[in-house]
């Protein structure tokens, strides 16, 4: 039973991960064939690990509202909402006279799914990351200031972008355009390669760690 | 105007004018949008995750063209989801073995390839290139990122922020000469990333904004502008609340 | 409390009513002022302007919608670009709660210049994997995708994908990207091994990441933000939402330069005021 339970998910790793590093290298139609099934397989199990992650927030907001902790009305229209959404989205449809299965519009003609996604999920997804506007001007004004010599470089970079990328600043200064292409094709471009290289360095590095049963956190939970 | 369009402008408009209220203070308003918006998009994926996986991943190619080897990632799926039943929890690693050892294995070649490779390709370029007759040249355009002088500035920006990074060594000599160099490329690149950071966070209120300018025409009924006085009035009939139930402010 | 310590200390809300005037005036009363298109911006209409009709393109609109502002503009004006291009449309997101907004863009546009879904054009819809769905994909697309989205047909019969087995037979594919899986799941997984070329679109956040992509040619143009979604708005001729944007984008980057100007103003005054009062 311990076999199965330590030893076996450490073997399938390191199979796995074997297999498909190799395989990338190995142009043969059994290995390609291999990789379009196993490709496959992982599209529907991303369906399940959707899943997963759905549960717990069922889960969670079920506890609040059956425990009536504060705010737990809020839980029961997050509730409801979601109920609703999954109703309409998958329920029969009188006026189409079809199930809906989560089309948003049916020849042209938007279902009560389709109302709940363009007016309701849409402005409010939207406006949550719109008010991140307000909260960097005033991060801005509160915090951007050159304290030292770098600090000083930073801001004057940002200054430089954010008139060069505008119309206006392009009109009144314009310079800031040329400047900013620079910036971003050669200055910034730079950094972002070495930060692209350290990090892929480090993916990788994981990655054989995963492989070779060094890393084993993402075996996580459940009992031995 | 259909009646549906009309009252999902008024909705549109109520939900984003109570996101908006969190500028002045956390309120409930603000609060029960928050929910909303958690509850739908939940429900949303789950309707898109029926409709995907199982309608058109799992049952019609199997009812319509007996695949029936796609059981094998279903019962992987089903794998995962033993996390849930305490006795069997155990069984959920076998399923996370092997989606963590496919995806391993499937990005360690690819990132060298893609990463690793191609950028440290394109970083060394010729410094000088040969022209015809003989001799050599050095191209100094500022503004062709290929030009020989850029191509030195890159050289330069990547090493020295490579050395930044990769020598936590003190920096002495030579080496705090590279590593000033580094943070020097590394504050231009944040200022330039501030800078996008800041566009790209008013093009979202742009776009609210201007749907709300569009609701606020009458043939919708001026959804902006009633909902707008009636949000105000609300957040004041709070805040009026929130005053008497604590006097002293606090 | 001196004059300057009292600027730096103002109620944040004053600030937040300055953006959204910023914002709401030039949105009202616009002014409309040139822009310059830039080469990674041309780059991309200029390898669709190259296909010839009947060429396959893919364009995967990978975002949600905290990134419509930005994103959607570029979709449009991209898909207006290769539809009158008589190109075949291959529509698809990677991103979940993007389906509906990728439907959404790809039948209007579609309505709107008489093009018939499954035979000029076919939208994939969503299917998860990320990663997954590229490289299954390049492989085979019929195993990716084996029905197309409004109305479950399958993938096999569309006259529009007529001769398209797998990601090879491509020829541009464009991601409009909010995060990683985006242009670089599109280029670790897909171009990579599959050969085709790859363009992109992307929100401001994460534009400047890309440019090592760029400058390496694995991408090779990229359409950057509203801005960027302005400047092929002006190179296709079409007068649309992002180009009615610049000007608020204009006023509210002018505002956050001040505010910095000023911040920096008072603590200057600040930082004098106390270097003086430690000398006495």
């Amino acid at each position: 039973m311990n076999f199965l339970r330590r030893q076996l998910p450490l073997l399938i790793t390191f199979a796995m991960g074997v297999v498909f590093a190799c395989q990338y290298y190995v142009p043969h139609p059994v290995s390609e064939l291999l990789l379009t099934t196993v490709t496959k397989w992982l599209q529907i199990i991303g369906g399940f690990a959707l899943v997963l992650g759905i549960t717990s927030l069922f889960h969670l907001h079920a506890g609040k509202i059956r425990r009536k902790e504060p705010g737990w009305g809020y839980s029961g229209v997050l509730y409801a909402s979601m109920v609703g959404t999954i109703l309409v989205g998958l329920g029969y449809s009188f006026s189409f006279q079809q199930w809906i299965l989560g089309k948003e519009t049916i020849d042209g003609v938007r279902t009560m799914f389709g109302w709940i996604y363009t007016f309701m999920m849409v402005p409010l997804q939207g406006t949550m990351f719109a008010i991140l506007a307000f909260f960097i001007a005033s991060a801005a004004y509160r915090s951007f200031r050159a304290r030292s010599r770098e600090a000083a470089v930073l801001l004057v970079a940002a200054v430089i972008v954010m008139l060069g990328r505008v119309p206006l600043g392009e009109y009144l200064v314009p310079i800031s355009g040329d400047a900013t292409q620079w910036i971003m094709n050669v200055l910034n471009a730079s950094v972002r390669r070495a930060i692209l290289i350290g990090i892929s360095l480090g993916a990788i590095a994981l990655s054989i760690k995963i492989i070779f049963g060094i890393e084993r956190a993402y075996l996580g939970g459940g009992r031995e | 105007m259909p009646f549906e369009t009309l009252l999902g402008a008024w909705v549109a408009t109520g939900l984003t004018l109570f996101i908006l209220t969190f500028l002045y203070k956390d309120n409930p308003l603000f609060k029960l949008a928050e929910h909303l918006y958690v509850g739908v998009s939940v429900g949303y994926t789950v309707v898109k995750t029926y409709d995907t996986v199982l309608v058109r991943l799992i049952y019609m190619p199997i009812a319509e063209q007996g695949e029936w080897s796609l059981l094998i990632p279903i019962g992987i799926g089903i794998l995962m989801l033993a996390r849930y039943f305490p006795k069997v929890a155990w069984l959920s690693r076998i399923a996370f073995a092997f989606i963590v050892g496919v995806g391993s294995g499937l990005a360690i070649p690819r990132i060298i390839s893609s990463f690793i490779l191609k950028q440290v390709e394109d970083t060394v370029r010729p410094l000088f290139y040969a022209v015809e007759g003989g001799g050599v040249t050095f191209t100094v355009d500022l503004m062709d990122p290929a030009s020989n002088l850029n191509a030195v500035v890159l050289l330069i920006g990547v090493v020295s922020v490579l050395f930044y990074f990769f020598f936590s060594v003190e920096h002495t000599g030579p080496g705090r000469a590279v590593a000033r160099t580094g943070i020097l490329f590394l504050m231009i690149a944040f200022g330039a990333a501030f800078g996008y950071t800041v566009m790209a966070r008013m093009s979202l209120l742009i776009g609210r904004l201007r749907d709300l300018i569009v609701f606020a025409d009458p043939q919708y009924g001026r959804p902006s502008l009633w909902l707008l006085l009636t949000t105000i009035g609300l957040l004041i009939l709070w805040t009026t609340r929130q005053t008497e139930r604590s006097p002293d402010g606090s | 409390m001196t004059f300057a310590e009292r600027m730096l200390r103002i109620d944040r809300r004053i600030i937040f009513l300055l953006i959204g005037l910023c914002t709401l005036l030039p949105l009202l009363y616009p002014v409309g002022l040139a822009i310059k298109v830039s080469p990674e911006v041309r780059s991309v209409y200029d390898k669709i302007e190259s296909l010839p009709a009947g060429s396959v393109f893919l364009l995967s609109m990978d975002f949600d919608p905290a990134s419509k502002p930005e994103l959607y503009p570029q979709a449009i004006a991209l898909l207006h670009h290769a539809f009158r291009k008589n190109l075949r449309v291959i529509a698809m997101t990677l991103w979940l709660p993007g389906t509906g907004m990728a439907a959404e863009v790809i039948s209007q546009v579609a309505d709107g210049m008489g093009k018939v879904s499954g035979r000029d054009y076919v939208f994939l819809g969503w299917s998860p994997g990320g990663s997954s769905v590229v490289i299954n994909m390049g492989q085979d697309l019929y195993k990716a995708f084996p029905s197309e989205y409004f109305r479950h047909e399958p993938t096999k019969d569309l006259a529009v994908l007529k001769g398209v087995r797998n990601l090879r037979d491509v020829s541009y594919v464009v991601s409009l990207a909010a995060g990683t899986t985006g242009i670089e799941t599109w280029y670790v997984f897909g171009k990579d091994k599959y050969k085709f070329e790859l363009g992109g679109g992307c929100t401001g956040v994460i534009a400047p990441g890309l440019y090592p992509l760029l400058r390496s040619g694995q991408i090779n143009g990229l359409i950057g933000g509203l801005r960027g979604a302005a400047e092929y708005e002006v190179l296709t001729g079409l007068k649309g939402q992002a180009l009615a944007g610049m000007d608020a984008q204009s006023a509210t980057h002018f505002a956050i330069i001040v505010l910095v100007i000023l911040c920096n103003t008072f603590f200057l005054f600040i930082q004098r005021s106390r270097k003086q009062a430690d000398q006495r």
